[in-house]
């Protein structure tokens, strides 16, 4: 009987797949991909990003940590986000949030939702974890407040002393929850 | 006082049976014949005892008699009273069952299980006898003789001990084995009786018996199996079983089963349903006995091969795959999995294992589950895939690879995955595991290779079995390590063998280079040059070459970099052997000896007497124990002495003369065997293990993005994480001493067993 029903199981992931249009093997692939992205990720040992999925069961779920860059309003704080990678990755971006509020001109205070070029119609299959974690550090010291999720903080942007109220009022050190 | 009424219905009765008796003759002539003619049948009827004179009675006198009876309607009288003349004389049978069974009974030593199946024999019989002496006789009807059958039965059951069941079953398994073993003189008269078996008709014994019958014949076969089969591995049983069945066992179920049969074909049909039970019990002990032995059968394939497809054949109409597999694991677990095993035996006997399981069951289900135990346990061996690389390397004298040589050489196969589209395609069978993978019956390298999770660790052990073999040849012939080298290439692909194909080709390039420099200008030194980034590190120990053998070195330096002026030579001087001609004052004394033990005698050359640390001073870093061997060697062969002032220090002088050390030597030649027993042979290459701890480092990147991430994370999820790691493949045991030391070192640290990354 349970071997019934994996089997049913299986069928039904690939014809799942399949109709989201990118072939029998898909998940096999993004897998290995992420995996390899892992890899490079861990091995290059960047600055200030890093990421890593939340659990072993599910490769497509990573939080990530961004610090932000010495000498911008955000120097010395450091952001959690949350990563989701679609399961036609990488020909489509992956969803990327705040998870700790930032007071940012192009994220959403509240949802924690990015405004950012390369995750929406300049993304290509070429990025990475890597690339997108950079991109997200640069945006945090140079915004773009020609298109502002937070109108409040790309007000305030050029007003050094009330965005740093804002943003320290705002901002929740990363705590240790321990994931137990 | 009775009626009227009453006196009429009892002559009228009277009258009756009157009538009915005297049948309308005169007066009571009829009555007359009538009383006669029962005395006549009473008589002929009563019991008698066997002894007693038998009577004549004239056939025509008691015919008549009984016609008499018959149309008086008194049968049934006659029968009540024959029963009851039975049960008077019934003392007669208990007599002789009593005499019988206490002859039986009586405890004596001597008296062997024949002798008692004989006395029951006897008693049968006799019984047989009273049967048919008081049987009164068929013409008179069915409801008499059944009556009698009956009442007979009755009495003999009622009268015989309990212990007549066990001398009973002793008379039938004589009887069993005077068909199967022939006639014996051991075997009494009583046994060999043809009566017998009607005899037990007769009596009833048959049907009463019967599962006593059915277990005689269970017995039997099973003391005949174990008697023939036991140990008995190279050649087929189940044949020979089967034809021992239908020669002597099958006539003599004739007997108990085909009970009046009257043809051939009628008694085949009978004989069906208890034939495939019997057939049945045969396989079931077969399977029994070699389920018990597999082990050993396992460690004598292929000569079992016979006795492996018994045991298949034997399990397709018993299901005891269960406890085949339960007592495989116990087996394995006692005697092969323990410490005192070698890791080489170990995998013999799983290679061993796997062909006999495979002849067993080709699915491979019993190997999943009998093999799962081995591998685990292989997998915690540290020296495994040593010992399954070196078997790959077929050494073409030593014949005890693992690996058959008639065996084609296949690339390593993987687990595949189903194929859904595959016409042929076959559901897992029903008993697997839900973690049973098919495997198709792959070669024994790969299922020896898939023990481990990832084939690099092999590839870094063929690496370091490949280095230490070709700086072992000294002749200069490369021919078996190409070979060898092709082989692996077919079961492991080009790429990954792409560094050993560069040491290859190093050592033929050393010797093309080394023509080219000895052309420019002749040396008495032949190195081999490796690129280092291909091979596998050596062991650091760097010593410098005094004296003329630092100058060699020096001027083929020269000559090498002028050839290839873009490289550099980087002396592995502890490698390698040297020539020597060591010319003294009386002697000249010529060795193939270390490196070290060159350079020391080199040092002797300068002055006489060195001590050891001065000695070691000038060569390098050399541990005392290597230097003390090194040393201990040129004493051997009679070139140094050691002195000893009585201070620590010890001092070697060189023996410029030999007449003066001839009473030393002897001495010194008994304490050098037990001092050179402290110095182990250190390999040259660096073992796996050693290199492993680098890779840590890259698990240590992992560890540290995943707490960075994720915040503290107890031990057991930080390694199942590191599965996304390539090839991670420790155990939680390592893992726990690894981020203990790199708590010690201040990267982490630990609360509630959470660990967590020092900011």
């Amino acid at each position: 009987m349970e071997q019934i029903t994996t089997s049913l199981a299986a069928r039904n992931t690939t014809t799942k797949s399949t109709v989201s249009g990118s072939g029998g093997e898909a998940v096999g692939s993004v897998t290995k991909r992420l995996t390899n992205e892992l890899m490079t990720l861990m091995m290059s040992s960047s600055p200030g990003i890093s990421a890593f999925p939340k659990s072993d069961a599910n490769l497509f779920e990573w939080i990530g940590t961004i610090e932000g860059p010495a000498g911008t309003y955000y120097g010395g704080m450091s952001f959690k986000i949350a990563i989701h990678f679609p399961p036609n990755y990488p020909y489509v971006p992956p969803v990327i949030k705040f998870e700790s509020p930032c007071f940012h001109p192009n994220v959403d205070i509240a949802s924690g939702a990015i405004c950012l070029d390369i995750l929406q119609d300049k993304w290509s299959a070429v990025y990475s974890v890597q690339t997108i974690l950079l991109s997200l550090q640069s945006l945090l010291g140079e915004p773009n407040n020609a298109s502002p999720l937070n109108t409040d903080a790309s007000n305030l942007w050029e007003s050094p002393e009330l965005f740093k109220a804002q943003l320290v009022k705002y901002y929740r050190p990363i705590i240790d929850e321990s994931a137990a | 006082m009775a009626s009227e009424a009453l006196r009429n219905q009892v002559a009228a009765k009277w009258q009756d049976s009157f009538n009915r008796l005297n049948r309308g003759s005169q007066g009571i002539s009829g009555l007359m014949d009538f009383s006669k003619a029962w005395a006549v049948a009473a008589d002929f009827l009563r019991p008698r005892d066997l002894g007693a004179p038998p009577k004549d009675f004239n056939t025509h006198e008691v015919r008549g008699a009984f016609d008499v009876l018959m149309q008086c309607r008194m049968l049934p009288m006659l029968l009540e009273s024959f029963v009851e003349d039975m049960r008077r004389n019934q003392h007669l049978i208990t007599n002789d069952v009593m005499r019988f069974m206490a002859e039986y009974e009586v405890p004596t030593d001597s008296k062997k299980a024949s002798g008692e199946a004989d006395v029951i024999g006897r008693l049968v019989l006799l019984l047989a006898d009273w049967y048919f002496a008081w049987a009164p006789g068929g013409e008179l009807g069915h409801t008499i003789s059944s009556a009698y059958i009956v009442n007979f039965q009755t009495h003999i059951f009622s009268v015989l001990p309990s212990t007549f069941a066990g001398g009973f079953k002793k008379l039938l398994a004589a009887t069993l084995s005077l068909f199967t073993r022939g006639t014996t003189p051991e075997i009494p008269a009583s046994v060999q009786d043809p009566k017998l078996w009607p005899s037990f008709e007769l009596l009833g014994l048959a049907d009463r018996y019967e599962s006593l019958i059915a277990s005689v014949c269970y017995e039997h076969i099973e003391v005949h199996v174990l008697e023939t089969c036991t140990g008995k591995w190279d050649e087929p049983m189940l044949g020979q079983l089967r034809e021992w069945m239908a020669d002597k066992v099958v006539p003599w179920m004739l007997l108990p089963y085909a009970r009046g049969a009257k043809t051939p074909e009628e008694a085949r049909t009978m004989l069906q349903g208890v034939g495939s039970r019997f057939d049945f019990h045969v396989c079931k002990t077969l399977c029994d006995l070699r389920t018990k032995e597999m082990f050993d059968i396992v460690i004598d394939y292929p000569d079992s091969i016979p006795s492996l497809h018994d045991l298949k054949e034997c399990l397709q109409r018993v299901d005891q795959r269960s406890q085949l597999v339960q007592t495989l694991r116990k087996a394995n677990k006692k005697r092969l999995l323990h410490p005192g095993a070698d890791t080489k035996d170990i995998l013999t006997q799983y290679v061993s294992l796997i062909r006999c399981l495979r002849i067993i069951d080709p699915p491979g289900v019993l190997l999943f589950k009998v093999a799962d135990p081995i591998r685990r346990y292989l997998r915690d061996r540290p020296d495994t895939i040593r010992c399954i690389v070196a078997s790959l390397v077929v050494d073409g004298e030593s014949g005890d690879s693992l690996v058959d040589q008639d065996e084609p050489i296949q690339p390593l196969q993987t687990a595949q995955v189903d194929d859904y589209t595959d016409p042929n395609w076959e559901p897992e069978p029903i008993d697997a595991g839900p973690d049973f993978r098919v495997n198709k019956p792959s070669d024994v390298v790969s299922t020896l290779v898939s023990i481990y999770d990832s084939k690099d660790l092999f590839v870094k052990e063929l690496q370091v079995l490949l280095a230490q073999r070709l700086l072992a040849v000294t002749d200069g012939n490369y021919e078996k390590e190409r070979r060898n080298l092709e082989i692996l290439k077919i079961r492991f692909g080009e790429a990954p063998l792409q560094v050993c194909e560069v040491m290859l080709k190093d050592m033929t390039d050393s010797k093309r280079i080394d023509q080219h420099v000895q052309f420019q200008s002749s040396s008495v030194m032949h190195p081999t040059i490796i690129s280092r980034h291909f091979w596998p590190q050596f062991q650091a120990a760097k010593i410098l070459l005094p004296g003329q053998l630092h100058e060699i070195q020096e001027s083929y330096a020269r000559e090498f970099t002028t050839f290839k002026p873009d490289k550099k030579l980087r002396w592995l001087s502890h490698l390698g052997s040297i020539r020597l001609e060591i010319q003294l004052q009386d002697r000249t004394i010529s060795a193939d000896v270390p490196p070290l033990e060159a350079a020391f005698i080199e040092l002797f050359s300068e002055k006489d007497v060195w001590t050891v640390g001065d000695l070691v001073a000038r060569v390098g870093p050399v541990e005392r124990p290597a230097a003390l061997k090194a040393l201990l060697a040129w004493v051997n062969r009679g070139v140094l002495r050691e002195e000893s002032d009585g201070a620590d220090v010890q001092r070697f002088r060189l023996l410029e003369s030999a007449s003066t050390d001839a009473e030393a030597a002897p001495v010194r030649m008994a304490t050098t065997g037990s001092r050179a027993t402290l110095v182990e042979e250190q390999p040259t290459v660096l073992t796996v293990q050693q290199q492993q701890a680098g890779q840590m480092e890259v698990y240590w990147k992992f560890i540290e993005g995943m707490l960075m991430n994720l915040g503290g994370l107890p031990l057991d999820r930080i390694q199942t994480m590191l599965k996304f790691a390539p090839g991670y493949d420790r155990t939680v045991d390592q893992l726990g001493g690894f981020m203990d030391a790199a708590r010690r070192e201040g990267l982490v640290n630990v609360k509630d067993g959470i660990w967590r990354l020092n900011r």
